[in-house]
């Protein structure tokens, strides 16, 4: 077997596809893993491949042109997920989708059809679990919202978080990643990466509550009916680990709050 | 003196009608005390305002902010999704979409089912509009709520209180630029011109109907007439198929995708006598159009989203039958968007109410959803579901499968053959699933595995397809054995709605096997 080596991100996997197509050494012989590999073993080839702008590219240019942009748009979603397998399904669903066609997405009769459907899924769920529960807040009339969830799903929130505020500041982090996405007012976003120090003065903004913060969490609290109280529920509808940084969820603590503990310490 | 204390009334009035937020009660108290008007001091703090009105407003079911997509723009905040954002789910499991809460709790009426009548005793308090558009406009830059949901006790007459709303949402839409989701409560016997104003400026509006007879609304809101309900209810529904022609669209509002392929759908009869009552009303020119007709800053479709009621269940004696037979007629008639259902939470003390302690009927709320959804997606009519000799739905199995177990003739369908409607009918696929049998078909044929990789739920369709002529199981198609596995499946999912943990239960011989006739 031999397998072809990359890093998580879109241009090195496609990269990596464009590799492997191109060298030709039989579909049933390779096998497209991430990096950093935990165990090798002694008989197979392990080649690294290194992400190149041009040749993903070239990868995205066929998949548009031959196929369509709804399918890189498809395929473009499922390589945000989060799974081992993400790179090598997404490649052979490309030499399904090169033999028949764009529609090749609903033959679920080949299982890599199907796996890449279920991840497919899983990633629109986790879009929007993020698009409803992150949580913004506002620092000098910016906002800026911190995030963690289990894939990369960052390009996806900008698109929905720019339709939805453009003419506002605002960011958002993304600590699992280590990478954020920053909106200026009227203007259009951009990626960043995250420092070790950025990361940790943005972990600071959660630790007061503004006024509309105290609001809203009154407002949650209240608008439960107790004699309906279902907890299972809300955890089925709510998952825990998606409240990690939700307001609601939060213990309040208003800035004075915060100022009177430290004098205390002091 | 005299002139002294007319003086004072009036000023106590003028402060009243300004700010919005003080109590007649209050008034009268500080007349009585002979001092000055302290406005001020008397004024509750946000926090106690949104604790009071989000907490009288928490009954109202509603809380959706589907069904209108609108793209954001610059200059202005939000926007809305199709199919709806739900920001996060509060201790009962209910979706919080929207800002829910009233713009006052004072109300002149005395309905006896309602938190808010004017005979019971609680903390009463009136938003200004620009603490509504603030908290709406703030919750949403954080990403709290896809939008509003405005309603309202009656403060004085029908239409004082919807010319106040009404104030509110036009100031949202114009100084605020809020592009996102409002739903907005008509105020029964509000005039046409304002509800003209409301359906402009918001996304839905709703007007909630709460009990499907007059005989039941007699007994419980003694100032309302169903006549209230109805003719605005008609009204709202003529504007929308109006506004929607004018705007080249169909008079009948855009419903879920399935129900193309559905032949025998509730929305398939009436769709013409819609069009035919939407084209007299053009040529008659019965509505009445307010200034934001003519404003370009509010140049909108008439209630995108089309318009929703909701009826209490548990407080009168309704059966199921007249329930979903009454939803099924406004679906219809006025082309309601959705209907929503209440279980009713006893919180009155009331010799016409059940008493309080009364346990929430969720389990019969759940089944009336569950025929609400067969009726709107899978093809079904009232008629088939339930009937006069059969009112009320069974409580161990849900409502498809009681109909699939009465029709036995028609299964098993097979899967690699069957039409969108046959399919529809099959207890665990539903309109997703169909959809994904449908395209996978065209290119092989599908068996038990796909299907289970599909997510249907073959615990429950197993009993009622086929797969190239074979079932999963050898299965007896007996009515008896197949009830026995359903309820069987669904005693947990009824102790989950009932909060019930307990699931388990003592074998009986003569119960569990059917031996009552050998005994």
């Amino acid at each position: 077997m031999i397998y072809y080596c990359c890093e998580k991100d879109w241009e090195s996997v496609l990269t990596c596809i464009y590799e492997a197509w191109t060298q030709k050494r039989g579909q049933a012989n390779i096998q497209l893993i991430f990096e950093p590999v935990v165990q090798y073993t002694l008989f197979d080839e392990y080649i690294h491949v290194k992400a190149d702008t041009a040749l993903a590219e070239k990868v995205v240019d066929a998949v548009n042109r031959k196929l369509s942009p709804q399918f890189y748009y498809e395929i473009a979603h499922v390589g945000m997920y989060e799974a081992p397998d993400v790179a090598d399904v997404l490649f052979r669903v490309l030499l399904l989708g090169f033999a028949y066609g764009p529609y090749v997405l609903e033959m679920v009769q080949y299982k890599d059809i199907m796996r890449f459907r279920e991840m497919r899924c899983s990633i629109g769920n986790e879009i929007s679990h993020f698009r409803e529960f992150t949580r913004f807040h506002e620092v000098n009339h910016r906002y800026v919202a911190i995030i963690e969830p289990r894939s990369r799903i960052i390009p996806a929130l900008a698109e929905v978080f720019l339709d939805r505020m453009p003419s506002e500041s605002w960011m958002i982090a993304d600590l699992t990643n280590r990478m954020a996405v920053v909106h200026p007012k009227d203007g259009f976003y951009q990626f960043v990466d995250l420092t070790a120090e950025e990361m940790e003065r943005l972990m600071e903004i959660e630790k007061n509550n503004d006024r509309m913060e105290v609001l809203w969490k009154i407002f949650f609290e209240t608008t439960a009916i107790q004699e309906r109280k279902n907890e299972r529920c809300q955890k089925n509808l709510y998952p825990i680990w998606t409240r990690k940084h939700a307001v609601e969820f939060m213990e309040m603590r208003t800035e004075k709050q915060t100022c009177c503990e430290n004098e205390n310490v002091l | 003196m005299f002139c002294i204390f007319e003086k004072r009334l009036e000023k106590a009035n003028k402060c009243s009608y300004n700010k919005n937020n003080k109590s007649r009660t209050n008034i009268r108290m500080v007349i009585e005390m002979g001092q000055s008007v302290p406005a001020v001091t008397l004024e509750k703090s946000i926090e106690e305002k949104l604790k009071i009105l989000s907490d009288a407003a928490k009954y109202d079911v509603a809380c959706t902010s589907s069904g209108s997509d609108r793209r954001g723009q610059k200059g202005m905040l939000g926007n809305s999704v199709a199919a709806g954002v739900c920001h996060a789910f509060a201790a009962d499991g209910r979706c919080i979409s929207l800002l829910k809460i009233l713009m006052s709790n004072h109300c002149v009426y005395d309905c006896k089912y309602c938190i808010n009548r004017k005979s019971n005793d609680i903390a009463r308090a009136t938003f200004t509009p620009q603490e509504i558009c603030e908290l709406t406009v703030e919750f949403y830059r954080r990403n709290y709520i896809e939008g509003l949901f405005l309603s309202s006790g009656v403060l004085n007459n029908p239409n004082e209180t919807m010319e106040k709303m009404c104030q509110t949402l036009r100031l949202l839409r114009t100084v605020y630029h809020f592009n996102g989701y409002i739903h907005v409560k008509a105020i029964p016997g509000a005039s046409a011109e304002l509800l003209y104003s409301a359906g402009l400026l918001a996304d839905r509006i709703s007007l909630n109907m709460e009990l499907p007879t007059q005989a039941s609304l007699g007994k419980l809101c003694p100032n309302k007439h169903m006549n209230q309900i109805i003719r605005p209810m008609n009204c709202i529904s003529e504007t929308i198929a109006v506004n929607r022609i004018a705007h080249g669209k169909t008079a009948r509002l855009d419903r879920a995708g399935i129900n193309r392929h559905l032949e025998n759908s509730i929305f398939g009869e009436t769709s013409r006598r819609i069009e035919a009552n939407a084209a007299q009303s053009l040529q008659t020119m019965r509505f009445q159009y307010p200034a934001e007709r003519m404003d370009a800053l509010l140049h909108r479709d008439f209630a995108p989203a089309g318009q929703s009621t909701q009826m209490i269940i548990g407080a009168t004696e309704e059966t199921d039958f007249e329930l979903i037979r009454t939803s099924q007629q406004l679906y219809q008639s006025f082309d309601l968007k959705r209907v929503f259902y209440s279980g009713y939470i006893p919180i009155n003390d009331d010799t016409a109410l059940p008493e309080i302690g009364t346990p929430v009927p969720l389990l019969r709320e759940h089944r009336l959803y569950q025929a609400d959804w067969l009726m709107r997606f899978y093809g079904f009519h009232a008629n088939e579901l339930l009937s006069e000799e059969q009112p009320f739905f069974d409580r161990h199995i849900d409502p498809k499968c009681e109909w699939a177990l009465r029709h036995l003739g028609d299964f098993p369908v097979e899967i690699n053959r069957a039409s969108y409607d046959q399919l529809l009918r099959v207890p665990g696929i539903g309109p997703t699933g169909v959809k994904k049998i449908m395209s996978a078909r065209r290119y092989g044929s599908v068996n038990f595995d796909m299907l289970k990789k599909m997510h249907i739920a073959l615990k429950r369709a197993q009993y009622f397809i086929t797969c190239n002529g074979k079932m999963l199981y050898p299965i007896p198609i007996s009515q008896n054995f197949i009830r026995n596995q359903l309820t069987d499946l669904d005693r947990v999912e009824i102790a989950k709605i009932e909060g019930n943990t307990v699931t388990y239960q003592q074998m009986n011989l003569f119960r569990d096997f059917h031996m009552e006739g050998q005994a």
